[in-house]
């Protein structure tokens, strides 16, 4: 086959453009081809039923409670002279539905519509005292006898109304490019982010907090536009994107359940302020043919806004507080990236590539002392100055590989990152990672890929005078900011026989970090992760897939109650493990498709507290989610098919931090006594597909 | 197409032809045997439906001149290169000699394959490209594309994340996890946040930076805040595993262990958080319900003045 291989290769000296300008193709009449031409549609009409009420089943998939749900959707297309018209649509009757449309005539122009929701259901089994009279305030009942401690709160079990956590992401999309000449096209693309519903705060009343179930109502406008240049050896782009989010609830204002410091019988926190950002981008690659190499480079300097009117120090009435040293904040983040990167290939085995990347964020917000009231409560002794974070990181990089007798390649890489940030206990670091990768393909059918490396990240110094400026303990290395010592390795085999009914994957990774120099946080973390799957085709209407994987994060932190030295450690246990099984069959009798797959994975998270020389262990966080799908289609005619579903899912979680927690279980949080998931669904569905058009 | 703009577009391809010299190109004056009449000749064999579909993807549209069935161009000879010696007569005992075909079970070497997708495709898949991730791994276009079928999979956003989580393994358990964004669902797809032809970002992300990228869906988020905290404005994936976590939020570790990470003031800060502080314990503010977040709610930034603890 060798032989095939080179024969094949040489009729690669043109390519497609080169070659149609030197082929007479005049007698090439394309008579058999079947262009589409005209309208043509599938749609889909059924219904579907949900067994049970799960709101946490709706989260993403859009069946939020039991019953019947309208099966709609469908594609069509049309087209003529040139011109193109597509839509397409599912799950309309769901709140998870996706509509789009798209049209244009290739190669001149062409445009896009497209809209889609996406349903985020987090707890349907919460409830509070807190009803919401506006976006932006939350009242208790009239009949709220304050108390300390929540286990006074008389009137709470009779003040708990259901609310759900959920909300809703509705997007709409446009955009479209045209082609002006053979080199040029111009291109926009505007996106409408819609978010509403109710999501999770905490309001803080100095030592006492309540979980608050705020109005979410997020708009977010997104526009990338502009024109590219393309010669075959130039390629240019130049653009600019936008975007503007706006918040219509910014504040939120709330009943104090407890009994109060004077004067704060309510307390206020800011929600996300609006804020804008621009940038204008230029990117671009040449193929330099004298020296066989592609230069590639962008270049992207942006300006974000935050400026939204400053809430005052407080709510509260009794405390006179200062004046704002200014009424908006008047934030201003610059952003610069460029990256140039250089790949040749010197001679015909070798490859080499150069890199460089630099990325800057600079907040020119300014600073100022602010004369904070805690909590709503008291005036903060000391004023404090904001501290606006800027970094600047630069990415020096290089890698090559060589290929050695044809079924070998040998790959290494070096890479040096260099990050200067301010006001934090880490100015300036280093972080040097190398690699060396071995790919042997003995065979056609055998790939084999192995790994393997190391990075160092090394600081100039840990500022302690700044970490015990924040109260911090000196011994305590942050985790991000820490050295750390990095080795890795991956091993992939992948088996795919040409003439053999099967492929097979394996992957294994291993990630190890050492953080050898922190007494106090992080001191190690240790990923590994092995997967597999294995495809058969049991004959060309049949296949079989099977899948599975195992994954565990062992984690390692000390930390120190008595503000010293390390007293207690925690070790963290994460594994995770999943499997699947899949069947296909196509064709079935000539008018039977069907589709059968059951997955399960299983999530386990275990934590051991080593404190003054005894353990003591945490109960497991568990997950366990099982899904079975089974899609069945028969096509009765041409035109005329039907589909019949069924899906099963169970979920369920153990979660401490959630179980036999009512509102009051602590007596200084007022929650909202979410629970752990625990539910079975099924999902019956039958639909009626049929075509119209000119088929 | 003038001499130099061949030579250029040689370049790109043998630039693909990872064990193939680059001297392919120099013989590119010699002249390959086309079909007599083009698609003609190959439908007279391959007429069967999954061939066929090609004439419902934007490579089979006779009205746009820079489509493979455009007027002048050299059909299905544009992608699988000159056909007419592989469809002449076959001498009994003798071997059809083959034109290219894509895919892992094809003859054609990756950089061949890629070398005629990139002829014409250049533009699509952008300035970097060479030298990519996927360049360098010697990813076949067809090993992601299928380009005979109306709708390819992994231009949908429900159907791409199977396509690359056939080579990426890791993420596909990641994906799978019970805290996770909604590529399980369909509703989500990998180049919502990568770019698979190649970035000058980092990890090929759709935007200049990893926070750039996750402020596309959370632009509350960017801020800048009065307040911030500091490894947020730096990178989310400080706290978050951006493909999935067996922790609530998608964070690396489990509240309040993750912020005593990094806060160790003489306080609930340095805390041990025993198993003791449960439900049918002590029931402990610092460990149940939203732990550390019951009160520093805004751990993303505070835009109040009185919000440096980031709990207003």
């Amino acid at each position: 086959m060798a032989g095939a291989g080179m024969a094949i290769a040489a009729l690669t000296m043109l390519s497609a453009p080169q070659a149609a300008a030197q082929v007479d193709t005049s007698d090439w009449q394309c008579q058999y081809c079947p262009f589409p031409v005209g309208y043509e549609a599938e749609v889909e009409v059924g219904a579907s039923s949900v067994s049970d009420d799960a709101l946490r089943f709706g989260n993403v998939s859009g069946y939020d409670e039991s019953g019947f749900y309208a099966n709609l959707g469908g594609e069509g297309h049309y087209s003529k002279d040139g011109y193109q018209l597509n839509w397409f649509a599912e799950d309309l009757g769901l709140s998870s539905r996706v509509f789009g449309v798209d049209g244009g005539h290739q190669g001149k122009f062409g445009f896009y519509l497209g809209y889609d929701e996406l349903p985020y259901r987090r707890f349907g089994t919460t409830s509070t005292v807190f009803t919401a009279t506006s976006g932006d305030t939350l009242v208790l009942p009239s009949n709220w006898v304050p108390a300390s401690l929540t286990t006074g709160f008389t009137a709470l079990n009779g003040s708990l109304q259901p609310q759900n956590i959920e909300s809703d992401r509705q997007s709409f999309r446009a955009g479209g490019s045209f082609q002006a000449s053979s080199d040029f096209s111009v291109f926009i693309d505007y996106r409408r982010q819609n978010r509403d519903g109710i999501d999770i705060v905490s309001g803080a009343n100095f030592i006492q907090a309540s979980l608050l179930p705020r109005v979410l109502d997020f708009q977010t406008d997104l526009v990338d536009t502009g024109i590219a240049y393309s010669n075959g050896s130039l390629n240019l782009s130049l653009g600019w994107f936008g975007s503007f989010f706006k918040n219509n609830a910014k504040s939120l204002t709330w009943d104090n359940p407890f009994t109060p410091f004077t004067g704060a019988e309510q307390g206020r926190l800011a929600q996300e302020p609006d804020n804008e950002f621009q940038q204008v981008s230029l990117s671009g690659s040449y193929l330099a043919d004298s020296i066989k190499s592609v230069i590639a480079f962008s270049v992207a300097m942006g300006q974000g806004e935050q400026n939204d009117q400053l809430l005052p120090y407080t709510i509260n009435s009794t405390i006179v507080a200062g004046n704002l040293p200014r009424p908006s904040l008047d934030g201003k983040v610059d952003t610069t990236n460029y990256a140039l990167t250089l790949t040749s290939r010197p001679f015909p085995k070798a490859r080499v590539k150069l890199g460089y990347r630099y990325d800057q964020r600079d907040n020119k917000t300014a600073q100022a002392l602010w004369s904070g009231v805690v909590v709503d409560g008291f005036q903060s002794v000391d004023s404090e100055l904001n501290t606006p974070y800027s970094f600047e990181r630069g990415r020096l990089s290089a890698s090559g590989d060589y290929r050695l007798f044809d079924k070998v390649r040998l790959s290494a890489g070096y890479e040096r990152t260099d990050l200067d940030r301010d006001f934090q206990e880490v100015a300036s670091q280093t972080e040097d990672r190398s690699w060396g990768r071995v790919r042997w393909q003995p065979l056609g059918w055998l790939d084999v890929t192995a790994k393997g490396g190391t990075s160092r990240r090394e600081i100039d110094s840990y500022d302690t005078d700044i970490a015990t400026g924040f109260g911090q303990n000196p011994l305590l290395r942050k985790y991000y900011l820490a050295f750390r010592y990095r080795e890795f390795g991956e091993l992939m085999i992948a088996v795919s026989p040409s003439e053999k009914p099967f492929s097979i994957g394996l992957s294994a990774q291993i990630a190890d970090d050492n953080y050898t120099k922190s007494e106090l946080g992080l001191t190690d973390s240790k990923t590994t992760h092995v997967s597999a799957d294995l495809n058969y085709a049991l004959s060309e209407q049949a296949s079989v897939y099977l899948l599975g994987g195992h994954e565990q994060i062992d984690a390692m932190q000390s930390g120190s109650t008595t503000f010293s030295t390390p007293d207690w450690q925690a070790a963290h246990e994460d594994r995770f493990d999943h499997y699947g099984v899949g069947l296909q069959l196509t064709e079935l009798r000539e008018n039977f498709d069907l589709t059968l797959d059951y997955m399960r994975s299983d999530g386990t998270t275990a934590i051991n507290m080593l404190e003054n020389g005894s353990n003591s262990q945490f109960p497991d966080l568990e997950s366990e989610l099982q899904s079975l799908r089974l899609n069945l289609n028969y096509r009765r005619s041409e035109r005329l098919g039907f589909e019949f579903s069924a899906r099963y899912e169970s979920f369920t979680t153990r979660d401490w931090a959630l179980d036999g927690v009512e509102p009051d279980t602590i007596t200084t949080i007022l929650t909202l006594g979410a629970d752990s998931y625990d539910y079975d669904i099924w999902v019956f569905g039958a639909s009626v597909r049929y075509l119209i058009g000119e088929r | 197409m003038d001499r130099k703009t061949s030579r250029r577009i040689n370049i790109a391809i043998c630039l693909t032809l990872l064990a193939s010299p680059c001297a392919l190109s120099q013989s590119g004056d010699e002249e390959a045997a086309y079909s007599r009449s083009g698609a003609d000749t190959c439908i007279g064999c391959h007429d069967n439906a999954a061939t066929m579909s090609v004439f419902k993807t934007p490579h089979g549209v006779p009205t746009d001149p820079q489509s493979p069935f455009g007027s002048g161009q050299l059909q299905c000879e544009a992608c699988h290169g000159p056909g007419g010696t592989h469809a002449g007569r076959v001498r009994r005992g003798q071997e059809r000699q083959p034109v290219i075909r894509f895919g892992a079970d094809s003859e054609a070497e990756v950089g061949v394959q890629n070398g005629m997708c990139l002829g014409c495709h250049s533009e699509n898949v952008g300035a970097a490209w060479h030298g990519s991730s996927h360049d360098n791994d010697e990813v076949a276009c067809a090993s992601c594309h299928q380009v005979h079928i109306a709708h390819d999979p992994v231009l949908r956003t429900a159907s791409q994340p199977e396509v690359c989580f056939d080579c990426h393994q890791q993420q596909r358990s990641e994906t799978m996890k019970p805290y996770a964004h909604p590529f399980d669902e369909g509703k989500m797809s990998c180049t919502g946040c990568h770019s698979p032809h190649g970035q000058t970002s980092d990890r090929l992300f759709v935007r200049q930076t990893l926070n750039d990228t996750c402020f596309e869906c959370h632009a509350e988020k960017r801020g800048p805040y009065l307040w911030e905290h500091a490894p947020v404005a730096e990178d989310c994936s400080n706290c978050h595993n951006p493909h999935g976590s067996n922790n609530p939020g998608m964070v690396s570790l489990r509240g309040p262990m993750l912020c005593q990470s990094c806060h160790s003031q003489p306080d609930h800060q340095s805390f041990a958080n025993g198993p003791d502080g449960l439900a049918n314990g002590s029931a402990s503010k610092y460990l149940l319900g939203r732990n550390c977040l019951n009160c520093h709610t805004q751990v993303h930034g505070s835009n109040h003045p009185s919000g440096s603890k980031l709990m207003r």
